[in-house]
């Protein structure tokens, strides 16, 4: 009967094979695609995008997407600094995200440590009220706002997002303190966005597509977008018609590895020109409503490092009135607190009880193989590669429960670690680390 | 009703046979893939979604409906056999469904999830097409505030997961709490107790916790207490199914699973948590037998598992009807539904009728079709128990490494994973209950994060918790859940 199971996962393989495969002949085999998030967000979907645009028009055989998620796309970074380096068959998305969190979280590495490619999309952020607002017009949003700037709660993405961005140069330009912005940061685009329409924060910031659905349907009135002249279509009056010298979009990148080739460089910087004049490429960009602001080169570097400045220059002032003015967060210290005394109430249950319990184990044999298994484990995983590290967890600790078949428990041990990597890393796609047998698998 | 002749238009649109084998194909790779420890249900569509991109929008569609449900009922699968939940929604299908494999009703613990996710994603499906534009207001009705009162409800009637000694049970709750702490303030971007190390900025992944206490915690507990003459699994009772008895201590949690799950999905800051642990306590407090409850109690797997697949119905509520994402999973179907010029938002039912109602068909049949798919593979699963204990156990750790390596790729998660279940191992040694700690994981953050959003947004006015109607209720809700067991408690003789 596992012969069904074995069918599923065959036919799996097949139809992942099927999709994946390529048309014509293409110029490059593989170019991994690293979205430094979890999927769902824009950077996973610009990545998934991406893989379907290159793999459509051809221009690469097999483009799979690897999430490395964590601290606003830092986590991804560093690792993509760390262990891809000089690689040319690898690219990291990232963007002005990604640059609020290098500040915010006090990152060791940035965007000067990787290969500029290009920019690849943009999209523009709207200020926007649920229809039954009070407030008609920016202007009567911000009258309240300068009047007492903490009454008005701003909603939107996560902190030092280009939604918090958006609201400080507001702040900014309308002369209050960014530091007194009342911004309720939510974990994602559908949380924000409920707690907007809700009514529960007075203003909401987002993306033009997240927030173009609902203005369409009148459940949100816009007051104003952040692009530098009115969009086609878009009948909504930008920051610069209603007096604040603001031009803002939250724009999305690609970058290599550190200490590319020139020719490696010449030849990613090629394969993305040809990508964004792609057919499947202009598609994509119109489902989703992004807009093509490809820049490369020289012309994109200086973009970059203007927008860094300015973005490190708003997260400073946010950040300024906070270390003095909040009082420490009372929660951490009552949990802190409950663990220490329900901790030492549980030892001392323990202590006493200690004469009384049955103390009698099993020989010592079997912990100390179990704990070698685990060591080994974590030393092997990064260094030799998950199949032998797996091979020797699963050998060890096979023996730790019963010594007398190590021959079946080694030929287990290697089948289950093989198996588990080849459906894991070569049908999936999902990264393991290789080691020593990459050459062989 | 012109609701039932969309749907039968819808239904006359997805029924064919060719419709029909792609619904199989989709719940086969759903289930599949998503059996796999640390693959969610987010990855698993995520990674199964250009398959649909060749096919024509009905067959993709159809196909959606059969991954999306297949992906969510894939982990309870490994959560059963080895305790090692895939996902955050089977961690309370893990408590009693593994103590009933353990028990040798590995079978009756499968079939009862398989077909409470049948009955369960039928009717919230059913709720879904009748009720989603109603629902879907109401639920914009939840802010910051009562969030906060539904986390604090749920810490409330979790107590009944705090097991016979308080201080124990207190302890593995705080503990839970404390790690909850770890990360970023999501309030105000700060680090917090993060030690400088970049990985634990995001916090603990609460999968890593679950699989390091239990998986882990249970293999390194076999070793340490029994070494090498440790008693065998109990051997299999019977390969067939459910019992007559199993029926009928299975059909209530079903449909309170279902009337749990379902309104909480529809709430755009779920998650599945919430849901399948209040449906948990719930099927306890309601049991004559409390007892069994964590010693293979099959209420303890019907209700949970119903309520995961209601709310995964629910979660389609809001994101059909306002066009709002509140999972990672939705997140990716909204990508997908893109794809197709579907634009969900508050306009989507006028505007693409006929997508919309081929998809809400589709839901009913890749439902149907997970139920035909699953049953007959019980029996194949369920010998999983036979395998040798050396292997089954060297295998339970190959797989939560792998699994926790593939969550995020990072070795420091393996490191944590093994740490936890050094922990799980001592927890266990001295009768600590291991659930409380998972909940505080979960719940803590929560509850922190809503209560100081509420808070800014009056402007330090703590009156917001009892002036919302609603707030109050919950709060007051809360607050009964604590105190009736009391009361009964005292004139019990």
């Amino acid at each position: 009967m596992t012969r069904r199971a074995c069918a599923a996962l065959v036919r799996a393989m097949v139809l992942l094979g099927c999709a994946s495969g390529a048309f014509a002949q293409p110029a490059i085999d593989e170019l991994r695609i690293i979205a430094p998030a979890a999927p769902g967000g824009g950077w996973d979907q610009t990545a998934r995008a991406m893989q379907q645009a290159l793999q459509r028009a051809g221009l690469v055989r097999i483009a799979p997407v690897e999430n490395v998620p964590g601290a606003a796309g830092t986590i991804g970074l560093a690792r993509f600094i760390g262990a891809e380096a000089g690689r040319s068959d690898v690219v990291l998305v990232s963007g002005l995200i990604m640059l609020g969190g290098i500040v915010t979280h006090r990152a060791p590495v940035t965007l000067h440590d990787v290969t500029p490619l290009a920019r690849l999309t943009g999209e523009y952020e709207v200020i926007a009220v649920p229809a039954a607002s009070p407030f008609r017009t920016l202007r009567d949003l911000l009258d309240a706002f300068i009047a007492r700037p903490e009454s008005i709660s701003w909603g939107g993405g996560s902190a030092g997002g280009s939604d918090q961005i958006l609201a400080g140069l507001v702040a900014d330009a309308v002369g209050v303190p960014p530091a007194r912005v009342n911004y309720i940061a939510f974990s994602g685009g559908g949380e924000s966005m409920a707690a907007i329409l809700g009514g529960q924060v007075s203003a909401g910031i987002n993306g033009l597509a997240e927030f173009a659905p609902q203005i369409e349907a009148g459940t949100l009135r816009p007051l104003a977008i952040s692009s530098a002249e009115r969009l086609a279509g878009v009948d909504v009056p930008t920051l610069r018609e209603q007096g604040l010298p603001i031009e803002f979009e939250n724009w999305r990148s690609l970058a290599a590895p550190p200490g590319l080739a020139a020719a490696d460089r010449a030849r990613l910087e090629s394969l993305i020109a040809a990508m964004v004049k792609s057919p499947p490429w202009r598609e994509t960009l119109a489902r989703y409503r992004w807009l093509d602001r490809y820049l490369a080169g020289d012309a994109f570097v200086r973009f970059a490092a203007a927008e860094e400045s300015r973005v490190r220059n708003v997260l400073r002032k946010f950040a300024e009135g906070q270390s003095g003015g909040t009082a420490p967060e009372p929660y951490p210290w009552i949990v802190i607190a409950g663990l220490l005394v329900t901790g030492g109430l549980l030892g001392r249950q323990v202590f006493r009880s200690a004469g009384a319990r049955d103390t009698s184990r099993s020989p010592r044999a079997p912990v100390v193989l179990l704990a070698a298994a685990v060591a080994l484990h974590l030393l092997l995983l990064e260094n030799a590669g998950f199949v032998i590290a797996a091979a020797v967890l699963f050998w060890l600790a096979a023996r730790a429960f019963d010594p007398r078949h190590p021959l079946r428990d080694g030929c287990f041990a290697v089948g289950v670690s093989v198996s588990a990597y080849v459906l894991f890393a070569r049908v999936l796609h999902l990264s393991l680390p290789a080691g020593l047998l990459a050459g062989w698998l | 009703m012109q609701t039932i002749e969309l749907l039968r238009d819808g239904f006359a649109s997805a029924l064919s046979w060719g419709h029909l084998l792609w619904a199989l194909a989709g719940v086969t790779l759903g289930t599949a893939v998503g059996v796999l420890p640390g693959i969610g249900p987010a990855l698993t569509v995520a990674l199964l979604l250009p398959i649909t991109f060749n096919l024509d929008p009905t067959s993709a569609f159809i196909m959606f409906g059969g991954i999306y449900y297949g992906a969510m009922y894939g982990g309870s699968t490994t959560s059963i056999l080895l305790n090692t939940p895939g996902e955050t929604g089977s961690i309370a299908t893990a408590i009693d469904g593994h103590a009933m494999a353990r028990q040798g009703r590995g079978a009756s613990a499968l079939t009862t999830a398989a077909i409470g996710s049948f009955v369960a994603g039928t009717l919230a499906t059913i709720a879904l097409t009748f009720f989603s534009p109603l629902l879907a207001s109401a639920a914009l009705r939840f802010g910051p505030a009562e969030y906060f009162a539904l986390s604090v409800l749920a810490f409330m009637t979790a107590s009944a997961l705090i097991g016979g000694s308080l201080a124990r049970g207190l302890f593995s709750l705080f503990l839970g709490l404390a790690l909850g702490l770890i990360g970023i303030d999501q309030l105000t971007g700060n680090a917090r107790f993060a030690f400088g190390i970049p990985q634990l900025l995001d916090g603990i992944d609460v999968l890593i916790l679950v699989i390091g206490l239990f998986a882990v915690g249970e293999t390194f507990f076999q070793v340490w207490r029994h070494g090498r003459d440790a008693p065998a699994v109990v051997a299999l009772q019977t390969f067939t199914g459910m019992s007559r008895e199993d029926w009928r201590r299975s059909w209530r949690p079903w449909l309170r699973g279902t009337a749990i799950g379902f309104p909480l999905g529809v709430l755009p800051v779920g998650g599945s948590v919430i849901p399948t642990f209040l449906s948990y306590s719930v099927e306890k407090r309601l049991s004559a037998r409390p007892e069994e409850f964590g010693h293979g109690a099959i209420e303890g797997v019907a209700g949970p598992e119903a309520a995961n697949n209601a709310a995964a119905a629910g979660v389609l509520v809001p994101l059909l009807t306002l066009g709002l994402p509140s999972s990672a999973t939705a997140a990716v179907l909204l990508a997908a539904f893109e794809q197709y010029g579907l634009q969900p938002g508050p306009l989507l039912f006028s505007s693409r009728p006929d997508l919309v109602w081929t998809l809400i068909a589709s839901l009913y049949i890749g439902n149907a079709m997970l139920l035909v798919l699953n049953l007959p593979l019980v029996r194949v699963w369920a010998r999983v128990m036979l395998v040798p204990r050396p292997l089954l156990f060297g295998g339970i750790l190959v797989l939560a490494s792998l699994g926790t390596y593939s969550l995020n790729s990072s070795a420091l998660d393996v490191v944590l994973l093994f740490a936890a279940g050094v922990v799980g191992c001592a927890m266990r040694a001295h009768d600590v209950p291991l659930v409380p700690a998972v909940l505080g994981l979960v719940l803590g953050p929560l509850a922190e994060l809503q209560f100081r959003r509420a808070l800014a947004i009056s402007e330090g006015d703590p009156s917001v918790f009892v002036t919302r109607p609603l707030c109050a209720a919950l709060l007051a809700a809360s607050a009964v859940a604590l105190i009736l067991p009391v009361v009964f408690k005292g004139r019990r003789p």
